[in-house]
């Protein structure tokens, strides 16, 4: 992420802190998607994500008083996120939200056999794959889940997750490296 | 550090390396070093064309649109979370007492203070009828003037001369 990037966050956080409201829109225009689609893959259940993403906002603003950018804003946010969808795993209320793999691909396969479209055998191969890695990815400890998918999608580097979920870079590493080794071993299939 | 020379990131502990490297983290030296290690070494080989494919795997989860809705219902929770936050500020105090977080001990001696204060007002400004008080010093002031004036009268009385001195005179 880039030095200016950082600077610019940091300083409408700051806005942010004296009571401009417009650089707070500011920040969630820019980290809506990426949280709420951090906090979707870690939940599996689109609606949860977007309650848990408003409750990651609405936090930031509350602590607005307190900010001081001594850490990148994005550590910040994704820590919240982050510890919301860890405690969310961890009580259990995601096996009662998540939606069922089995209905998604159920429904997704009876809307493309209706269309009776030339490409149904393409989007049952897409739709099977797509089950494939989310029940991979599913499977994994949520703390490997968490860095796989910062690592993945938010193209953190290993310090800036390691500050993310408060343990040693080597811990992540070693955490990165144990949940690749469980998705090779589901995945690997997948090539070609 | 030549390909030939460079330790293999899984013999030597660092596959994170190689991670970094199927994840396109690495600066181009880093990469082009790595690619050639990698073309030399089975073991590597096998990992990154398999990470290659789970990152490939991974491109594919597309995420899913947000709805419409969404930051009208965050403002609308910021905006009842500030309404809440000051309401809870100012009852907080009673709150806690109410709920037992606060004891017995510290209420009374709360109480006992202000009861206290108000003691202290009461006998440094002892409450008086407020209107009363200019009439009644006019009224006592009154009296005194007309006192004065019949000892003054009186003394002047003295001093004149009686009918039987002014016909001596």
């Amino acid at each position: 992420m880039a030095v200016a990037t950082i600077e610019r966050d940091a300083e409408l956080m700051l806005r942010v802190r004296e009571g401009d409201i417009e650089s707070f829109a500011v920040l969630l225009e820019k980290y809506r998607g990426p949280v709420v689609h951090f906090l979707h893959r870690m939940i599996l259940n689109q609606a949860v994500a977007e309650e848990l993403a408003q409750e990651v906002f609405l936090r930031v603003y509350r602590s607005r008083a307190n900010y001081e950018p001594t850490a990148k804003f994005t550590t910040w946010l994704f820590r919240i996120a982050s510890h919301l969808a860890l405690n969310h795993i961890r009580d259990g209320r995601h096996e009662r939200n998540q939606a069922s793999l089995d209905e998604e691909i159920g429904e997704g396969m009876e809307r493309q056999v209706a269309s009776r479209g030339p490409s149904v055998e393409q989007t049952l191969v897409r739709e099977s794959k797509f089950v494939e890695i989310r029940r991979a990815i599913q499977n994994l400890p949520a703390k490997q889940r968490a860095a796989v998918l910062m690592h993945k999608y938010e193209e953190m580097e290993y310090s800036q997750i390691a500050a993310v979920l408060e343990c040693s870079e080597s811990a992540v590493k070693s955490l990165l490296f144990r949940a690749y080794e469980g998705l090779r071993a589901k995945l690997a299939h997948l090539a070609g | 550090m030549s390909p030939n020379t460079m330790s293999c990131p899984l013999q030597s502990g660092n596959a994170d390396v190689l991670l970094s490297y199927c994840a396109h983290m690495l600066d181009e030296e880093r990469t082009e070093l790595i690619e050639q290690h990698v073309a030399m070494c089975a073991e590597c080989f096998a990992l990154a064309e398999e990470q290659k494919t789970v990152w490939a795997a991974l491109d594919g989860w597309e995420s899913e649109p947000i709805s419409a809705g969404f930051d009208n219902a965050l403002f609308a929770r910021i905006a009842a979370a500030e309404r809440s936050s000051a309401w809870e500020q100012w009852t907080a105090p009673v709150r806690q007492w109410l709920a037992g977080d606060i004891g017995w001990k510290p209420a009374l001696s709360v109480g006992v203070a202000c009861l206290t204060l108000v003691v202290g007002i009461y006998l440094q400004n002892p409450a008086r009828p407020v209107a009363a008080t200019p009439t009644v010093e006019i009224a006592a002031q009154e009296l005194e003037q007309a006192e004065r004036a019949l000892e003054d009268m009186e003394m002047l009385r003295q001093l004149e001369p009686t009918a039987d001195e002014e016909k001596r005179l």
